[in-house]
């Protein structure tokens, strides 16, 4: 019996709005609210709305069905303000039990990049904010991108997980199949298990590719394949917005979806399962990732977000006011900044790499190029810096 | 391709045309100004792109309006009125001087140096078989036409920039009759920019179908020492002309010169608004912070450029903007005026609309603060600039006078 692991990530940044050098001092918002909610709605409209409705219409039609959620922090706030009914679906979805919740960094940052304990103090915000919301404990982490390293292993394990999530990338496998369950090297007590990434990426990114030889894609076709995988589970990691938004609907790609579990049962091996009943069950083998492996771009590493001079720099520059922060212990700095170490921010940075990989960074930045996107976040954070400054007492 | 092959060829010489399939042409070039002495984009242009033209095996004749000092090219004949080669068929008939003002810096006597210069181009005889006419502008264009005509040799006019963007829209009729004379007769119209392209379409009636776009570019320059940005600089240089908009550069710097005292504002070159400059200066308070440098020599300008911090172009109108493609590729950080053609070749540049002095103020602030902004812009700004050389645009020029020849033949 081979598992299908459905894990869908919900995620919208906080996007800045042009905050200008001259803007440093003003007391202006560095976040431009209304706009987020624009696109937010905007995207509950094509997507979470009709995608969380299909869902709850599959849990109900087949008792078998099952799926997990990643939802961030970030993500429930905007959704509150400009589309409360999705966090009504979200709620209800969660409500019929086939749900698995998976745990992250609250504002879907590079918090693991950071001393401690700022790692630590958002994945307990996150935590808390699941069983507040969900009334849900999750029992499984997942880091920004899918970051793993046994680092990271470990700290999932010290805090209690019971599993974590990870891209199935060979340089991390050494020819083992990502179907597997994994137990880390460093902890012993935790399952990774890992994405199946030609298989999530043929929904993710050549669904509606007409140029990809297996286009159209159906679910009967697609279930074929998932039956003709052999192993433990099929990790199948997305970005929820894969229906309907990255995938428009006119690709069809809501059908395929509503039409998948119904191809799935014809495949008597197959069965559906949630992230914690996929790591219920003996390791395979170990696995090992000194570097933390991520599950974008060509290059499955840090690059997209640490790969050049700007972007390090907008690290090391967040850092140092992390201090200050700290030292400030005013609410409202704390939000402000760690709104500041969402992952998009250093992504809108992204300099080069090949041209596949930029045209995917453009088409989900908000500006025109990464100099702007740089520019701005600096002197966010500049503004930032003198406030906390001002706060704490402490002079430069 | 090919343009890619030629470039790479050094190795074995300069590559040069076959003779067979494509024939060296004799290009009869109408110039105005060139080095040493010129004032903006276009003598270097000339400089440059006849430079190309004579090493890729073609024959250059350059016509220049006075007898003065000029850089030789080798390959380039010069002619001018009164030359050596001139005098002894015209006797008794002086060339007429352009005649400086020294308090404004402009020709007094322009209407008149261009009709004896054309009148000049368009009785030249000596010059066996012509394919080419290749006139720059306006101040050539009446000459440039007969001569053309009654060589049955093709015209092609090079527009830098137009009479109505260098008077601001106050365009002086005669120039601008000049002008619409040259792009009437053209069989095929320049632009160094597809702004400028889209201008002569809409304001001058051009064909769209004979209107090609050639680009400026830069020599790049050898190894230079790492800049010493100390102080930091954040220069101007170009002519200080009203369509440069070196006000909204001057605001620009009283807005956040308080907040850098240590920066030093330059602006480099002479022109008529120099004395309307020096009191917004003063007016503005930073008359202290702002040096003006006056006539800056060839080699002053390359240091200048390369060791600036920032170089900024807030022209009104620049149908290209060849200073800044040399600051960048000196890998100085640039910004530029929305309009101006340079943003065409390079997403790596900060651009902002010619009025916005606020966004002025921002682009150089962010880059004098934030020194990994200016390094990447910098980078990335000298690869663009230097992606394609005067050699790619030579060979695209020749690509055009053979469409013209072609049309000149067909008609």
């Amino acid at each position: 019996m081979t598992q299908i692991v459905l894990e869908l990530h919900l995620h919208q940044p906080w996007r800045l709005g042009r905050f200008r050098y001259l803007d440093l001092g003003s007391g202006r918002s560095y976040f431009d609210i209304p706009r987020n909610l624009e696109i937010f709605r905007r995207v509950a409209d094509r997507s979470y709305r009709p995608v969380l409705d299909r869902l709850l219409g599959l849990v109900d039609e087949h008792d078998e069905f099952r799926l997990s959620l990643s939802v961030t922090g970030t993500f429930l706030e905007q959704a509150r303000e400009a589309a409360p009914d999705v966090v009504e679906r979200l709620q209800a979805l969660v409500g019929t039990g086939r749900v698995g919740l998976v745990a992250e960094t609250y504002f879907h940052s590079l918090a693991f990049l950071l001393p401690p304990p700022e790692l630590h103090d958002q994945v307990e915000l996150h935590r808390e904010l699941l069983r507040q919301t969900f009334r849900q404990d999750p029992r499984t982490l997942r880091m920004t991108e899918l970051a793993y390293s046994d680092h990271l292993a470990r700290f999932a394990e010290a805090r209690g997980f019971r599993a974590m999530l990870a891209e199935g990338w060979p340089g991390i496998l050494h020819g083992h199949s990502p179907t597997y369950r994994y137990c880390a090297v460093t902890a012993p007590t935790l399952t990774v298990l890992m994405r199946h990434f030609p298989l999530s990426d043929d929904i993710a990114f050549r669904f509606s590719s007409r140029d990809w030889s297996e286009y159209p894609l159906t679910s009967e076709k697609f279930a074929g394949w998932l039956g003709a995988t052999p192993g433990d589970f099929i990790g199948l990691f997305m970005d929820f917005e894969t229906f309907g938004e990255h995938q428009p609907a006119d690709s069809g790609i809501l059908e395929f979806l509503s039409a998948l579990p119904a191809a799935v049962r014809r495949h008597p091996d197959l069965a559906w399962a949630t992230v914690d009943e996929a790591a219920q069950g003996p390791p395979r083998d170990t696995v090992a990732s000194p570097e933390i492996v991520t599950w974008a771009d060509e290059r499955r590493d840090l690059g997209a977000w640490l790969g050049n001079d700007l972007q390090k720099s907008a690290l090391e520059a967040a850092k140092k006011v992390g201090r200050l922060v700290r030292l400030a212990q005013d609410p409202e700095l704390w939000t402000d900044w760690r709104r500041l170490l969402t992952s998009d921010h250093f992504y809108y940075m992204y300099v080069g790499g090949n041209p596949a990989d930029r045209r995917v960074h453009q088409h989900f930045s908000n500006y025109p190029n990464p100099f702007d996107a740089y520019a701005n976040y600096m002197n966010a954070l500049t503004d930032l810096r003198r406030r906390a400054l001002a706060a704490s007492g402490h002079t430069e | 391709m090919a343009r890619a092959t030629a470039f790479k060829a050094p190795a074995s010489g300069v590559p040069r045309l076959s003779a067979a399939s494509e024939p060296p042409l004799h290009i009869v070039m109408v110039g105005w100004e060139f080095p040493p002495d010129h004032s903006g984009g276009l003598g270097v242009h000339s400089y440059e792109m006849v430079r190309e033209l004579a090493q890729l095996g073609h024959k250059v004749t350059f016509l220049l309006p006075e007898d003065r000092p000029h850089l030789d090219v080798p390959g380039v004949s010069f002619r001018a009125p009164g030359d050596a080669l001139d005098r002894p068929r015209r006797p008794g008939v002086e060339p007429l001087r352009a005649y400086v003002s020294p308090e404004t810096g402009t020709i007094t006597n322009l209407s008149e140096v261009a009709d004896f210069y054309n009148t000049w181009i368009a009785g030249l005889a000596d010059l066996g078989r012509v394919d080419v006419v290749h006139v720059h502008d306006w101040f050539g264009t009446v000459g440039g036409t007969a001569l053309a005509h009654r060589e049955h040799a093709a015209l092609v006019v090079t527009i830098h920039s137009t009479e109505y963007d260098r008077s601001l829209d106050h365009p002086w009729p005669e120039i601008l009759h000049r002008e619409e004379h040259g792009i009437a007769h053209a069989d095929r119209i320049i632009a160094v920019s597809r702004h400028l392209r889209a201008q002569l379409i809409d304001r001058y009636g051009a064909p769209p179908g004979r209107v090609r776009v050639v680009y400026n570019a830069v020599r790049p320059s050898g190894p230079s020492p790492p800049p010493d940005r100390r102080p930091p600089t954040v220069i101007y240089i170009g002519r200080l002309a009203a369509m440069k908009g070196i006000d909204t550069f001057l605001k620009a710097a009283a807005r956040i010169a308080p907040s850098f005292p240590s920066v030093q504002f330059v602006v480099g070159g002479e022109g008529p608004e120099l004395p309307h400059l020096l009191h917004l200066a003063a007016a503005l308070g930073i008359a202290d912070r702002v040096m003006f440098l006056g006539r800056v020599s060839e080699a002053e300008r390359t240091h200048l450029l390369s060791q600036a911090s920032v170089f900024v172009l807030p022209s009104v109108v620049e149908p290209f903007g060849i200073a800044a493609l040399e600051a960048m590729a000196a890998g100085t950080p640039t910004i530029v005026s929305k309009t101006s053609g340079v943003a065409e070749i390079s997403a790596n540049l900060f651009r902002v609309d010619f009025w916005d002095v606020e966004e002025f103020a921002n682009r150089i602030a962010e880059l004098l603060l934030y020194p990994p902004l200016s390094r990447t812009l910098g980078v990335q700004g000298r690869e663009d600039a230097l992606r394609e050389g005067w050699r790619e645009r030579a060979l695209e020029t020749v690509q055009v006078y053979r469409e013209a020849i072609h049309d000149r033949r067909t008609a």
